[in-house]
């Protein structure tokens, strides 16, 4: 009995010897070499396999066995088997932020708008692995010498704010700034809807010559040439319409000859002045 | 259940088993099936997820695994670019190259995956997902399994929107989420 017992107990001894485990830290930081015990004598086959890695060589049991900065670069889960000895595994962490990847959306918008630029970041070490612990991102626009700036802290890698556009049109500078890493995008502000537009008329050797004040939205920013303009000349014949290009800030548009007409004008969903052209003026 | 969507119910050939064959890899097994992804979506911020894109993201990124599973087994790195783009490709690439140089494989049996939408951007352009897959990952040496272990792993992974699919652009496994 005490024999069956002995054989018993040196076979689950032996058995979990082989299957020890080796003795791997929890984590390393990308870029970092590790070094381990393999226990035993003489020589054996090791094998690594993780992201990006795929290893084997044969190594001295007994000494110190270490695997290169350079082979634990990528980011995620290694495991580690040594011929007869044992297997283990450990996670490589991301390194400090090195680089940015900045989505600023959309390129082109309205000045003096809410929450209309969005700008998202996501994080990468210098490795390209993705820096998911919270990490501090500096958002900054700036655009004719005003800045807004916003921090917000990043969580699995992104962190993502909307800001206002500014006031005066322009070419927005939109900065997404994390440690040394720092990414510009441009963002054109421009101006928005026409605030208020205001024509006037005056005969013409063929007809009524219409033609607006500089075009402006309510912040002051002139509309941009190409902005189309709607005149409309109502009299007891009919109705005429023109669609005009602002172009140099002003519309302008040639309207048949009436004695007797209403004129408006319109631009997008804003509706200006209204003239009544009566005996030829 | 409004919120999950799996991609096993579309999953309806599972146990079906596709023959290619060709001059450069003849009689190739692929499975047919992709693995099991439910995708979880009531979490995303800060922009929702429409259904559709939930359906779309869930067979893509089942259909990512399926794709590197095959890749790192087989070792053809040609098998990624459907699926993968940017630094998930570049590494499951560099994998590849270092397996074939060792006569290294990977083989996956993927048990199913649990996956919840933590990013939407705003204009609908990436995604950001935190997978918790259960697997089955063997080392081989030619045909010697070196290594086995079943393992409850946790991934990040970053989908973008391609011409008319979505393709993994980050996946990493973390400690823990």
């Amino acid at each position: 009995m005490s024999v069956q017992f002995c054989v018993l107990a040196f076979l689950c001894f032996a058995a979990l010897a082989y299957a020890a485990d080796l003795h791997l830290p929890a984590t390393v930081t990308a870029g970092n070499a590790l070094t381990f015990a393999a226990p035993g004598n003489g020589d054996a086959t090791m094998y690594v396999s993780g992201p990006g890695t795929a290893i084997k060589r044969k190594v001295q049991l007994g000494r110190e066995v270490s695997i290169s900065g350079d082979e634990l670069k990528n980011a995620g889960r290694y495991t580690v088997a040594v011929d007869g000895v044992g297997s283990g595994s450990f996670f490589v962490t991301a390194a400090p932020v090195g680089s940015i990847a900045f989505l600023a959306r959309p390129s082109r918008v309205p000045a003096d708008t809410h929450d209309v630029i969005n700008g998202t970041a996501f994080l990468f070490d210098r490795y390209q692995n993705l820096v998911t612990s919270p990490q501090p991102i500096k958002f900054e626009l700036s655009v004719n010498g005003q800045t807004v700036t916003r921090t917000e802290m990043s969580k699995d890698g992104v962190a993502y704010t909307k800001l206002d556009s500014s006031k005066k049109e322009g070419a927005a500078q939109f900065v997404a700034s994390s440690g040394p890493a720092s990414v510009r995008r441009v963002v054109q502000e421009v101006a928005s809807d026409a605030c208020d537009i205001r024509m006037h008329a005056q005969p013409a050797q063929n007809g009524i010559l219409v033609q607006t004040d500089p075009v402006r939205d309510c912040a002051g920013n002139p509309v941009p040439d190409g902005t189309i303009v709607t005149f409309t000349s109502t009299d007891s014949i009919g109705r005429s319409t023109v669609d005009a290009r602002i172009k140099r800030g002003i519309a302008q548009a040639l309207l048949p000859a009436s004695n007797n007409a209403t004129i408006s004008i319109a631009s997008g969903v804003v509706v200006g002045n209204e003239i009544r052209w009566e005996g030829g003026r | 259940m409004k919120h999950a969507f799996s991609f096993a119910a579309f999953s309806v050939v599972a146990t079906s088993v596709l023959w290619l064959s060709s001059a450069r890899h003849p009689s190739i097994v692929l499975a047919a099936s992709t693995p099991s992804v439910t995708l979880v979506i009531r979490n995303a911020a800060p922009r929702q997820v429409e259904d559709q894109t939930q359906k779309a993201v869930a067979r893509d990124y089942a259909a990512a695994w399926q794709a590197m599973a095959d890749a790192i087994d087989q070792n053809r790195p040609d098998l990624l670019a459907a699926n993968f783009i940017g630094t998930a490709s570049d590494k499951l690439a560099e994998t590849i190259q270092q397996q074939s140089k060792t006569s290294l494989h990977r083989r996956y049996v993927d048990k199913g995956h649990k996956a919840q939408t933590v990013f939407y951007s705003t204009e609908g352009s990436a995604m950001e997902l935190h997978d918790t897959v259960q697997l089955q990952i063997e080392l081989l040496d030619g045909d010697k399994v070196v290594n086995s272990e079943d393992v409850t792993v946790r991934y990040v992974a970053l989908m973008t929107a391609a011409e008319n699919s979505w393709k993994v652009r980050v996946l990493q496994e973390v400690r823990q989420f």
